[in-house]
């Protein structure tokens, strides 16, 4: 079975300014890819590229092991013949049609009677939990219901192939998180392949089989869910996935020495030299190791957060809501040896 | 690489404006460069100091009218400002030719009605409109409604904040309205002179009744004159329309030279909820002086038009009145062009109307979605006819398709339709491009993903929702088509007559009681599509 999508040094420039920069990446069937970045990373533009919606310059672009989009070879298929479906960040819920009309447009579009469609469409609207909205006016519905809507669109035609474009970011916090749980589930009972961007990493962590870190129009690092929390790579993906702690080091010996003195062991150290070292602060040890001065103690929910100073740098670690630590004290820390990761560049 | 759907559209589009537009621009560059004719045209100074004060001073009344009206009916609480509002669109819908000979039965210096009733109650006569001051006195009350719509438009969408914030920082209400307020309406009042100058430049009927008998010829009535002499002087008309079009573009460009370097940016396709200033009793003045322009706009001509069609002939003896309809039944059995005239018309109308709305929807579309080359050519193109004299367009056309083999439609009404659809495609365009920026183009993008090609996206999700927009656009070209005189009056032939031609020439004649019922039954077709659209609207398929 060939791939979902394969997309072969893409390129999309607007004017002179690249916003994807060449970037290569496969979806296999029923895989879930996700494009986490921050706005303007163009994640949305590669998306969209996929779609047809945007004209890449160059690359080479195909949908179920058929090219839609070849620079060299001339072709450039119209995005109606794709043959996928779109979730939208704006929903694109067309106000002057009901939910039966919205989610049925697909099999309009291409021609197919309606009496074909309407089952499809009955199975789609009770696959998110809408058969009694079926007559309403599309603008009548909440924001959470439109959502929904557009889910159903997505899904009814059965395409084996959806995008979706920051779906859950127009939602309030708690729905965002009960949508994911579904959207999780139907693509598991559906199995369609999905590329899904987002630039929520919680988002991404939880329903993607693979994530794409994008910077500027490239790929920053590739991997799983696993991969991208544990051993972001570089800096850049180390800030951007939540790693408080990163700090200027000179690797040595398979250890790293920070500014004033500090010594830490870190895992895969690589070549001696300078380099950055990462570190959640779940990964400190407080009470052994170097000494450092407590700054400032923060009430977090089920913890505390503590910021250390230890010369120049700040640590960030956190401790047990019972642990009684107070601001100015001297403390002890270190990192678990296989949570210090050396960042290269 | 296949060629996109959307490329063949621009593409296909860019030719006809082309035709459209291109081509007639360049017949009139082109027909006159002829050195003597324009030394000749240029040597005749009186009328063009005619034209240009008539120009000139028209725009600076009618932008004063307009811009006070809208601040009265806009930002002060005048009674009965919504009915007042509503009624200030009626002036648009009345061709100026008839509210012009209107004038004419009413204030000739002899015959006049109001001089003759003045002369036998007092002894004296009142007023004398023929001439340079009626006729800006009258296409001043024509035109006024353009800057009145624009700057009660730009009031609406300015910021009730910005004055808050003067007022605030310590100014008080007029000095937040000089200095705040005032200036931001600058682009509006503006652009709507700007639009007022290029349409008075070449116009013809106000000037034609009003003018010509008293000695005031203006380019209009010259291109007209050139044409209809033995033999025609082509080279002639074609530099008066060389110098019309001069001076209008040089008008554009200069008036954005103006606005340039300035931000006026007070709109945000947002709609505010002015805050309406307190008067105190002053504001039974404005709503009367609101009353008293509508009453010398639409009330007194209209008025007297009925009253002409009903009454056996124009007198202010009403021992010698007597009335009837045989002047309808004139023109609508007997007189020999009428019924052609009105049929034409009526044919025009509708398919000027259809033709625009289409127009309007596609180059809409290009212009807002596309972007590159063909987009921007197309807007440029569609916008060009703002800056062009309909008389100027009028002889372009001529020129372009007097002829030409290819296309045969001199003499046709065809020649009429692309002289229509020219020059009413930048309100079409204009129209459905603000009403194409206010769907979200992911709804356009979420059709083609689901399946949809161009023409399906098109059908199923732009037309729709823009329905409201395209239906008011088809009335308001019906109507327009209607009522144009200056550009028909160069291009029809007896078989293609239509109805201002048809009243025009029955003026000409002197059969005024013919003319006033052929005017009123043009007014009727008018607000009956007027009212239909009104009831549209109640049904929310039109905005």
């Amino acid at each position: 079975m060939s791939d979902a999508v394969v997309v072969e040094n893409l390129v999309v420039a607007y004017g002179g300014a690249k916003a994807v920069d060449g970037i290569s990446f496969s979806v296999a069937p029923g895989e879930h890819l996700t494009l986490l970045g921050p706005s303007g990373c163009g994640k949305t533009t590669s998306l969209r590229a996929v779609a047809g919606l945007e004209r890449p310059a160059s690359g080479h672009i195909s949908v179920n092991g058929q090219a839609v989009f070849d620079e060299a070879g001339g072709i450039d298929v119209p995005p109606e013949r794709r043959g996928l479906a779109m979730v939208f960040q704006s929903y694109a819920i067309w106000p002057h049609m009901n939910v039966a009309e919205n989610v049925g447009f697909p099999f309009r579009a291409r021609g197919i009677a309606a009496d074909i469609a309407r089952p499809a469409v009955a199975v789609a609207l009770a696959m998110v939990g809408l058969t009694n909205f079926a007559d309403r006016p599309a603008t009548l519905l909440s924001g959470g219901q439109q959502q929904r809507v557009a889910l159903a669109r997505a899904l009814a035609f059965g395409t084996k192939l959806v995008l979706f474009d920051e779906p859950l970011s127009n939602l309030d916090a708690q729905l965002r998180l009960q949508m994911r749980e579904e959207l999780a589930d139907l693509r598991r009972r559906l199995g369609f392949a999905a590329i899904y961007v987002t630039h929520d990493q919680d988002e991404a962590f939880a329903l993607s089989d693979r994530i794409l870190l994008m910077r500027a129009g490239r790929i920053e690092q590739a991997g799983t869910p696993h991969e991208l929390y544990t051993a972001p790579r570089t800096k850049f993906a180390a800030a951007f996935l939540g790693v408080r702690n990163i700090l200027d080091a000179r690797i040595d010996n398979g250890r790293a020495w920070l500014d004033d003195g500090t010594m830490l062991d870190v895992a895969d150290s690589g070549p001696p030299g300078r380099a950055a070292i990462a570190f959640r602060p779940a990964s400190v040890i407080l009470g052994e190791g170097m000494p450092a001065i407590v700054e400032r103690v923060l009430f977090a929910g089920d913890v505390v957060s503590v910021l250390l100073r230890s010369g120049a740098n700040e640590i960030t670690a956190t401790a047990r809501l019972d642990s009684g630590i107070a601001v100015g004290a001297k403390i002890a820390w270190r990192v678990a040896l296989a949570d210090c990761h050396v960042l290269r560049t | 690489m296949k060629v996109k759907a959307e490329t063949v559209l621009a593409s296909a589009l860019l030719l006809l404006l082309l035709g459209l537009v291109a081509a007639p621009a360049f017949a009139v560059l082109r027909s006159a460069w002829d050195w003597v004719a324009l030394g000749r045209v240029l040597g005749n100074v009186t009328v063009l100091g005619n034209t240009l004060l008539m120009g000139g001073l028209t725009t600076i009344f009618a932008v004063l009218i307009g811009g006070v009206l809208a601040l009265v009916l806009v930002r002060i609480r005048t009674p009965g400002r919504g009915l007042l509002e509503a009624l200030m669109l009626l002036p648009l819908y009345i061709t100026p030719l008839l509210t012009a000979i209107a004038w004419s039965w009413i204030g000739s210096p002899r015959g006049g009605l109001l001089n003759l009733l003045a002369l036998r109650l007092f002894g004296v006569t009142l007023i004398d409109l023929q001439g340079a001051g009626g006729v800006i006195f009258v296409a001043s009350l024509a035109y006024a409604p353009v800057p009145f719509l624009l700057i009660a438009q730009a009031m609406r969408s300015m910021d009730p904040a910005l004055e808050d914030s003067a007022r605030v920082h310590g100014a008080g209400t007029w000095a937040a309205f000089a200095r705040i307020t005032l200036p931001l309406m600058r682009p509006a009042a503006y652009g709507a002179g700007v639009l007022v100058f290029v349409q008075t430049m070449g116009l013809f009927s106000i000037p034609a009744v009003l003018g010509v008998t008293g000695g005031f010829n203006v380019a209009a009535t010259e291109i007209y004159r050139l044409l209809n002499t033995y033999p025609p002087r082509l080279a002639q008309a074609a530099a008066w329309g060389l110098i019309l079009l001069a001076i209008t573009v040089a008008t554009v460009l200069a008036q954005n030279r103006l606005l340039a370097g300035r931000s006026y940016v007070t709109i945000g396709g947002k709609s505010f909820r002015p805050r309406l200033v307190e008067v105190g009793r002053l504001r039974w003045a404005l709503a009367a002086g609101t009353w008293f322009y509508l009453g010398l706009a639409v009330g007194l001509p209209v008025a007297t038009l009925i009253w002409a069609s009903l009454v056996n002939f124009l007198t202010i003896d009403p021992a010698l009145m007597a009335f009837d309809l045989r002047h309808f039944a004139y023109v609508i059995f007997v007189h020999p062009a009428a019924g052609l005239a009105a049929a034409n018309s009526l044919m025009l109308g509708v398919l000027t109307a259809t033709l625009i709305a289409m127009l309007a929807l596609a180059i809409g579309w290009v212009v807002v979605r596309r972007r590159g080359t063909i987009p921007q050519l197309l807007d440029y193109l569609a916008m060009a006819p703002l800056a062009i004299p309909s008389v100027v367009l009028a002889l372009g056309v001529l020129g372009t398709y007097a002829g030409l083999d290819i296309v045969p439609i001199y003499g046709t009404s065809a020649i009429l339709l692309v002289a229509y659809a020219a020059h009413f495609l930048p309100i079409g365009v204009r129209a459905s491009a603000a009403a194409m920026r206010q769907i979200h183009p992911e709804l356009e993008d979420s059709a083609r993903v689901s399946g949809a090609g161009l023409f399906g996206m098109l059908r199923y999700v732009v037309v729709p929702l823009t329905r409201p927009t395209l239906v008011a656009v088809w009335v308001l070209v019906f109507v327009l088509a209607l009522q144009e005189v200056s550009a028909s009056i160069l291009l029809y032939t007896s078989r293609s007559t239509v109805l201002s031609v048809a009243m025009f020439d029955l003026w000409e004649a002197g059969n005024l009681s013919g003319l006033a019922a052929l005017g009123v039954m043009q007014l009727a077709v008018t607000f009956a599509a007027i009212a239909l659209l009104g009831r549209f609207r109640r049904q929310g398929i039109a905005a």
